[in-house]
């Protein structure tokens, strides 16, 4: 297959991971963060972190925006789905994500009419078949999915579709960058830069990571070789004593994004002031709500929701590897009262999320690590 | 990454299909996934997708033509 073959083959890796070994000073320890959860993902599923040396570290970002959600707002959804006549529309997984008083899937249960959907679209026709009922969208996800709400929203007002309405919980990927930045307790010697939402943004917005913080940043895409390269390209620049932004995914990332993307975003939404992140707190303009052309599709206007912020579970420490600062298997309830099956935290629900890819991929790798 | 285990919330879950046929006025294409199953995909996005053209979809939308840069 076009671009898949060529960068999952075992000989090319094989010889990645020796120029790594070439590369390394084997007297440092180098930690170096993949922002996004399908970096993660294919780092255990293909057993990419077997490959390198054991003095490259990886340690797992934020950027899964199931991860990243906080209860409160799955609080609100739920909320709203209990509104008369409404029909809920969401993505597969914010189904199982738990709130303080269950999921979607138990209000689902309970009566409420909520829906899976695709893509946003979907949930503009389920608007368009159901004149009578009042349908919203549960909007979730980083600049690579924004888009995509942006021209629902847009083909909404165009049509007049005055049904139709959408909960926007849209994230930026900088603000919680810079967060784990200024952590006190995080030292990272470079990242793994996130590829698709780089497809829209463009590469140039994470200049200030090499500009203000001195760390190296490779934005890579998403197949074992890939995710190699990148790193070997990482480590070359701190060999080199570089620190700059490189872009190991240019089949697909223009340095400047997608203008068009961007001009669509810029129209239907606007910053909001602070936005919750599950881990990280309330961080200063990284959450996106619907501009005020397009406040009549904004269903925070259209409908009551509580708002209410709610702590996490206890024994919940989602935060802690949303941060980097342990491994998945070092939280209390991994694998035992928190599974995928029964999820307590985000990062078991998604499939991208570190605990879940862990769970599923690479909890043997804990005897590794500990040795 | 490949159709079945990715997350489709997820910011970076996304799809290289092929355009097989375009419906200019509604800027909606049919294209197909690597594992043969069919899609519409919004390509408002993208200038001048052509019958052919390799895109990265995500959550139904086209994001930018694959190869272009390549």
């Amino acid at each position: 297959m076009k671009f898949v073959d060529e960068f999952r083959d075992p000989e090319l890796g094989a010889t990645l991971a020796r120029e790594i070994l070439g590369v390394v000073d084997p007297t440092t320890h180098y930690k170096l963060m993949e922002v996004c959860g399908g970096h993660t993902h294919s780092i255990y599923k293909y057993g990419v972190d077997d490959l390198l040396p054991s003095n490259v570290e990886l340690v797992h970002g934020p950027g899964c925006p199931v991860c990243v959600i906080p209860m409160g707002r799955v609080d609100d959804a739920i909320a709203l789905s209990h509104e008369p006549g409404v029909i809920f529309t969401c993505f597969g997984d914010m189904m199982r994500v738990p709130g303080s008083d269950g999921t979607l899937q138990d209000a689902k249960a309970r009566g409420a009419d909520i829906r899976m959907v695709y893509s946003p679209l979907d949930a503009l026709r389920i608007a368009r078949s159901n004149p009578g009922r009042e349908v919203v969208f549960f909007a979730i996800g980083f600049e690579t999915t924004a888009p995509s709400t942006a021209l629902t929203l847009m083909r909404a007002k165009a049509e007049g579709i005055t049904n139709f309405s959408c909960f926007c919980n849209h994230v930026t990927i900088v603000p919680p960058l810079r967060a784990l930045l200024e952590s006190p307790d995080l030292r990272l010697d470079g990242f793994v830069g996130p590829g698709h939402v780089s497809t829209v943004v463009g590469a140039r917005p994470l200049e200030f990571i090499p500009a203000d913080y001195g760390k190296p940043v490779v934005v890579s895409g998403f197949e074992p070789v890939d995710i190699l390269q990148s790193v070997l390209m990482i480590l070359k620049q701190l060999r080199e004593g570089r620190c700059e932004v490189e872009n190991q995914y240019r089949r697909v990332v223009p340095y400047e994004g997608n203008p068009n993307a961007l001009r669509v975003m810029s129209e239907v939404f606007a910053l909001r002031p602070h936005f919750e992140w599950r881990g990280l707190g309330f961080i200063s303009q990284s959450g996106l709500r619907l501009s005020d052309a397009y406040q009549e599709l904004d269903a925070e206007r259209r409908f009551s929701v509580p708002g209410v912020r709610v702590a996490d579970p206890k024994a919940c420490q989602c935060g802690e590897v949303l941060k980097g600062v342990i491994k998945p298997f070092e939280c209390k309830v991994f694998g035992t009262a928190c599974t995928p099956e029964r999820p307590i935290g985000t990062c078991m629900v998604s499939s991208e999320g570190a605990c879940a890819a862990y769970y599923n991929y690479g909890r043997f790798a804990r005897d590794r690590e500990l040795v | 990454m490949s159709l079945n285990d990715h997350c489709i919330t997820c910011s970076d879950e996304g799809t290289e299909m092929t355009v097989l046929r375009i419906d200019a006025t509604r800027m909606l294409a049919l294209c197909a996934a690597p594992d043969g199953a069919h899609a519409s995909v919004e390509i408002a996005l993208i200038d001048d997708v052509a019958v052919g053209d390799l895109l990265l979809v995500h959550a139904g939308t086209a994001l930018i033509r694959v190869e272009v840069l390549a």
